[in-house]
């Protein structure tokens, strides 16, 4: 048998014996990374609107059923009323409502970004009144760790914590990420619109600055419902049969 | 003949402190810089690599003998490559938190210069057993050094030890700041700098 011919059946043995295990592993795994992926999810999103602590550890079920509890997840077209779930007709976006004792007390935006080396995903929290942000979280990310990586951390997501949408005069200019020093120099009322970005990550702030604004203006319509108080209980989609749920 | 001198215990205990892959051979600086903020995510950053490193040298060893000589490498690195996804694979189902905090360093191992360097050097010319060794002692050694960082980079700069905090709360009313410094990158790399140091004038002594 010449060298070469046995070289490449070598090859091929490792290749083949190296992607069985990297299959097995993978399957076998899959349902606990699952499981892990959309309780994370879960977890963003009840800490968006500031329902978790930072610190402290929950358990799986804590969240599962705080999630339960509290959250309605569902469809809302433009003029923010409930579309059926996988309906094709009509373009429906994600919208997950907080209610207590059957109130809308928050809305949260599922985040889709462009990043500095690619997508930034995340919530946006907004209180009932339709233009104070409540809560901005990141789950998934793939920017700099230490420069634009920092977005996933407290400190930072904790500055869009009461930030407006809206400028003193009610007239929507979505949020912004500036430098510290472009910020100083702003008035009073141009400043809740805005949050320290990250030093050494302009282009993450720029990115995501763009990224927030696109999907402000598109879930705009909702937001206007909201600020004239039409979204105070959890729209029904027509012809649904379940109450309140 | 003692332990001490059998030819496995050298195996083991050499790459620990004389012979240190990171305070002695400068590998795996990158990874020590990045991960050792916190104790947490250097000690499952030194465990996922010491899996890596004593199972890389335990199948290489085992194969040295059949693995043709042109592929080496290649070969080498399937199987680095293969025990660095399923400990990413087993952190990301089990461990979820801290494979999110060290994000991109566990698939970086295959780039380590240690695991690499290991198989080259040690287990294509020993037995399974001495380099499955060879391969723990090398994990440990820098280990040891990814825990020694962040204990000084976590006790200074967050005031805390494994995430509880450990600096009394009279000292931050009588003035003590955390040394903010030491979460950042260049903090590693003047403790790792002061490591060496204190570790090759020990050595020669």
């Amino acid at each position: 048998m010449s060298d070469n011919f046995k070289s490449a059946l070598f090859a091929l043995a490792t290749a083949v014996i190296c992607s069985l295990l990297l299959t097995a592993a993978s399957s076998g795994l899959k349902p606990y990374q699952e499981e892990n992926i959309e309780v994370d999810r879960k977890k963003n999103i009840l800490k968006s609107i500031g329902l978790i602590e930072e610190g402290r550890t929950y358990t799986f079920g804590t969240i599962s059923s705080m999630y339960a509890e509290n959250i309605t997840s569902m469809q809302v077209d433009a003029g923010g009323q409930a579309v059926e779930e996988g309906s094709v007709s009509k373009t429906g976006l994600p919208i997950y409502l907080y209610t207590r004792d059957g109130s809308v007390k928050a809305y949260v935006l599922p985040i889709n970004s462009r990043g500095l080396w690619g997508k930034i995903y995340g919530y946006l929290a907004l209180e009932s009144d339709g233009s104070t942000v409540s809560g901005f979280t990141v789950y998934q990310h793939s920017e700099t760790p230490g420069l634009g990586g920092e977005i996933e951390k407290n400190w930072f997501q904790k500055n869009f914590k009461g930030k407006r949408i809206v400028d003193h005069e009610g007239n929507f200019v979505s949020i912004g990420i500036a430098k510290p020093a472009t910020t100083a120099a702003m008035s009073e009322a141009e400043k809740a619109n805005y949050v320290d970005g990250i030093s050494g990550a302009t282009l993450t702030g720029r990115f995501l600055s763009a990224g927030l604004k696109e999907i402000l203006s598109e879930y705009e319509p909702v937001s206007i419902r909201f600020r004239s108080n039409e979204m105070l209980l959890v729209p029904q989609v027509p012809e649904a049969q379940e109450d309140g749920q | 003949m003692k332990l001490t001198q059998s030819r496995h215990f050298k195996a083991f205990s050499e790459p620990l402190i004389q012979n240190n892959p990171v305070s002695m051979q400068m590998l795996g600086i990158c990874s020590a810089l990045a991960v050792t903020v916190q104790m947490k995510t250097a000690i499952v950053m030194a465990l996922s690599l010491t899996f890596v490193l004593a199972f890389s040298n335990l199948t290489i060893s085992s194969m040295r003998n059949i693995i043709p000589r042109n592929i080496r490498m290649i070969v080498e690195l399937s199987v680095i490559a293969t025990l660095v996804i399923i400990a990413d694979q087993v952190l990301r189902a089990f461990f979820y938190d801290i494979s999110k905090q060290l994000s991109v360093f566990v698939g970086l191992i295959i780039t380590n210069c240690i695991v690499m360097g290991r198989a080259e050097t040690f287990a294509l010319g020993n037995s399974p057993g001495l380099s499955f060794l060879d391969g723990l002692g090398n994990g440990a050694g820098y280990g040891s050094v990814l825990i020694s960082v962040a204990l000084i980079r976590e006790t200074l700069g967050a005031g805390k030890f494994l995430g509880v905090g450990i600096i009394p709360e009279f000292l931050y009313q009588a003035g003590y700041e955390n040394m903010g410094f030491m979460q950042l990158a260049p903090a590693a790399f003047i403790i790792i700098g002061l490591l060496v140091w204190l570790q090759k004038t020990l050595v020669k002594n």
